[in-house]
Parts: structure tokens; C-alpha cells; sequence
């Protein structure tokens, strides 16, 4: 069965009447995303995957509270953004971690080839972040890394379109800031 | 990963398959949001209502005319002021701003516009209110055994009068050295050896008074005394009325 033109909303739609099987695709749909994300937090391969069950579960298990005139992205992101922030309670281990193609998002987005040396870069940016006030560090991680918009970001952090704005533009300045202290 | 996605996925949908995972039902939300609204609504029409009897209560219990003594009458001014009716209006404004930001309702808007709309909808709504009897209906029940009366009765009457660094009442007998006055919680003697009295003023039995001084045990030490004007302090007016009844001369109080 070809899901490729059904939207999120309307498998939630599905799966509400009782079409179980359908949550199955919205996983495929989200896993690797949700993964993505969670790794920045979480670098611990066995936590990950079970904050990742978890925020599935807890997904489906809210449902029905999902208003599907909204986006279902936004919403999943948010179980997920605060399953994160609830592990980086409980984690000893508060350093946010970056693969590559993350540190080429970040080399692209603010621009900081001259500033540092390549090769201690990501060490760089990673403590940088890490040590970054947690405001602005979250729409900052969605913003780059998840390619969301300020209206979506809005969403999942629960925040004003305009506050997003500046916090992102705020993060940016601490970031170059910093790079350029160092 | 696509076979680690695999398993999660199949570790997600066995759960609920099996049932172990189960979706919350629709009335659940339904009764949580209804829940929700509800405290939100109740504490704002609370937080009005406080309001509104602050004003009522500063406008009718005479307190702020302790300030015209000068400064003598300001602790008897802060000893009278609602303190407990401001705290829970300023309870339930926090409760309301609270609630907002739990429902997520209006996140697109910066909360400190909200709170202040919020604010502003709370004096606006209180203030209208003072067109109104509602605060004196909520006085009389406080009377009253009326459930909203024994409700509102702490808030209204803790404060009413003061009595340490000031008093109101009514004269009921004139001695050389001494005044007794009939106030909402009871009879009290003033002893008057050192106050000052406006000079134009002869106090007679019948009359509202405010005084400042101290109070002793048996008797307050008054050092300023002043009529109380007709339209004054109708709270206490009312209070003594409550507790004495329409006013009959006596010959003397012991």
C-alpha cells in the first residue's frame, strides 16, 4: 500500500480508528529523525534507543490529544525535546555531541572557517554548545541540525515565533563570539 | 541503523499490539482540558472578585482615614489595611497566569503581554464592579450564616478596625477622661487624658469616631481623635450595627 501520499495527520487519523497498524509507518517516518536529534543528547547507544521507544510510546499513547490541524512533526518533537531534557536531568553526562555532517551544518550556517582551526573545530563547537544557557541552545539544535522553521520550532518549544528569532540570532552571536575567543 | 530501526519499531508495535499499550481515551483529554479551563476561568472570576473588595474594603472600612492624622495614623492605616484580601487577589492572579501557561493555549504570544492583558482584564473588570452591590452583598452574607459569607468573612473582618495603633466605633458614653466606643468586635474604653480633639468638635453619644494611639489591655490610650464623617467607614458602621443594633443612649457603662 503506497503511504507516500498520506500525510502524518491523516495516519493519525488512521490509527485513532483503530487501524493499529498504521502507527508502524509513522515510526519509519520519524525514527531516524527522532534518532538524530536525541544522539545530540544522548550518546549512549542503548539510552538512545530507549528514550526513542519511549517518546513513540508516549506519542501513541497521547493520541487523541493531538490536534490534527497542527503539524504531527512539531508535536512528536516536543515528546521528544522533553524526554531529552528529562535524560539530561538525570545524565551525568551533559556534552553534546556532533557527528560530521552536523559540524558541516554548523561550518555552513555561521560561518567559521577562518575563525578556528579545522581540526579542533567540532571539539570546539561541542563544548561551546554544551556550555550554551539551554535556551538558546534548543531552537538553536532545531533550527540547524533539524532544519526546522521558527513557526515549528515555535511549536515544540512552546515559545513566540518572535523569541525564537532571537534566541537563534543571540545563539549565533555566543557561538561566533566564543569561536573567535578561543 | 535500519536494522536497529527495525527492532525498535517492532519492539513499539508489539507493545501495542499485545494491548500492554493502550491509546488514552479522547474524554480523558476532553475532561483534562475542561478541567483546566475551568480552574482558569474560576480563579480569574476569583482574582475579579478580590479586587473588587479591596477597593470596597479600602473605600468602606475607614481605613484610609487614619492617614489623615499624619503620620500617627500610618501604622494605624498598615495595622487596618486588607492584607490577607490583597495576598489571595495576588494568589489567584498568580494562579491564573499559571493555568495560562500550563494550557499552552496562547504560547504564540509572549507571556509578559499576557500576563499583563491578563492584569489589565482583572482591574478593568474589578473596577467595573464597583458600579455594583456585589461587594456589599458579600459584606452582609459575611454576617450572615451563608455559606459564601462564612467563605469571605476571614478576608473582611481580620483587618477591620485595627485596634492596636487605631480605632473606630461608636460613642456610646462621654466621661471627663474617658470615651467608650461600640466597635464591630466589641466595647472598648478610651482613655482621652492626653488626646488632642479638633477644637470645634464636641463628641456625644451616637457619634462615629476614629481615634489613634495605643491600646492597652483594658483601655486604648488614644492621642488624636476625630468624627467620623457620614459617608465614612460604612463598614464600620455596619459592623456595629450588626453587633449592637440601632443605637439607644445608655446613662452608664461599667
Amino acid at each position: 500500500m503506497p503511504y507516500e501520499n498520506i500525510t502524518d495527520e491523516q495516519l493519525v487519523e488512521m490509527v485513532r480508528e483503530n487501524n493499529k497498524e498504521m502507527y508502524s509507518e509513522l515510526i519509519k517516518r520519524y525514527q531516524t529523525k527522532l534518532g538524530n536529534y536525541l544522539r545530540k543528547f544522548i550518546k549512549n547507544n542503548y539510552e538512545l534507543e530507549d528514550v526513542l521507544q519511549d517518546v513513540f510510546i508516549k506519542a501513541y499513547k497521547n493520541l487523541n490529544a493531538f490536534d490534527t490541524n497542527k503539524k504531527f512533526s512539531s508535536w512528536i518533537y516536543r515528546i521528544a525535546h522533553n524526554e531529552a531534557i528529562n535524560q539530561l536531568k538525570k545524565s551525568r553526562n551533559k556534552i553534546l555531541s556532533l557527528d560530521e555532517h552536523d559540524w558541516q551544518i554548523i561550518d555552513e550556517k555561521i560561518d567559521i572557517k577562518d575563525m578556528v582551526d579545522h581540526q579542533l573545530s567540532k571539539i570546539k563547537i561541542e563544548k561551546c554548545l554544551t556550555e550554551m544557557k539551554e535556551k538558546y541552545r534548543q531552537p538553536l539544535l532545531l533550527y540547524f541540525f533539524e532544519q526546522k522553521t521558527y513557526e515549528e520550532i515555535s511549536d515544540i518549544l512552546l515559545i513566540p515565533r518572535s523569541t525564537v528569532g532571537i534566541l537563534i540570532m543571540r545563539g549565533k552571536n555566543y557561538l561566533k563570539e566564543k569561536l573567535s575567543d578561543k | 541503523m535500519t536494522e536497529e530501526n527495525n527492532i525498535l519499531e517492532k519492539k513499539v508495535m508489539e507493545e501495542i499490539k499485545s494491548g500492554r499499550v493502550k491509546l488514552r481515551s479522547r474524554y480523558v483529554f476532553l475532561a483534562e482540558k475542561l478541567g483546566l479551563g475551568s480552574a482558569l476561568v474560576l480563579s480569574v472570576i476569583l482574582a475579579v472578585l478580590f479586587f473588587n473588595l479591596v477597593l470596597f474594603y479600602l473605600k468602606a472600612s475607614g481605613g484610609l482615614g487614619y492617614l489623615s492624622f499624619g503620620s500617627i495614623g500610618v501604622f494605624a492605616f498598615l495595622e487596618s489595611f486588607p492584607y490577607f484580601l490583597v495576598i489571595t487577589f495576588i494568589i489567584f492572579i498568580v494562579l491564573a497566569a499559571v493555568l495560562i501557561k500550563k494550557s499552552e493555549l496562547i504560547y504564540k504570544k509572549p507571556f509578559g503581554y499576557v500576563a499583563m492583558g491578563l492584569i489589565l482584564l482583572i482591574f478593568f473588570s474589578g473596577g467595573i464592579l464597583t458600579f455594583t452591590n456585589v461587594a456589599q452583598r458579600i459584606e452582609n452574607a459575611s454576617y450572615r450564616r451563608h455559606p459564601a459569607g462564612a467563605f469571605f468573612r476571614p478576608f473582611l473582618h481580620r483587618d477591620l478596625g485595627g485596634e492596636q495603633r487605631g480605632i473606630m466605633g461608636r460613642v456610646v458614653e462621654v466621661g471627663t477622661d474617658y470615651i467608650t466606643v461600640e466597635t464591630p468586635f466589641g466595647i472598648k474604653k478610651m482613655d482621652i487624658q492626653n488626646a488632642r480633639f479638633p477644637m470645634h468638635e464636641s463628641f456625644r453619644p451616637g457619634i462615629f469616631i476614629k481615634a489613634v494611639g495605643d491600646n492597652n489591655d483594658d483601655f486604648f490610650k488614644a492621642r488624636d481623635i476625630r468624627p467620623i464623617k457620614e459617608d465614612e467607614a460604612m463598614m464600620i458602621r455596619r459592623g456595629v450595627g450588626e453587633k449592637f443594633g440601632d443605637f439607644i443612649p445608655r446613662m452608664n457603662i461599667r
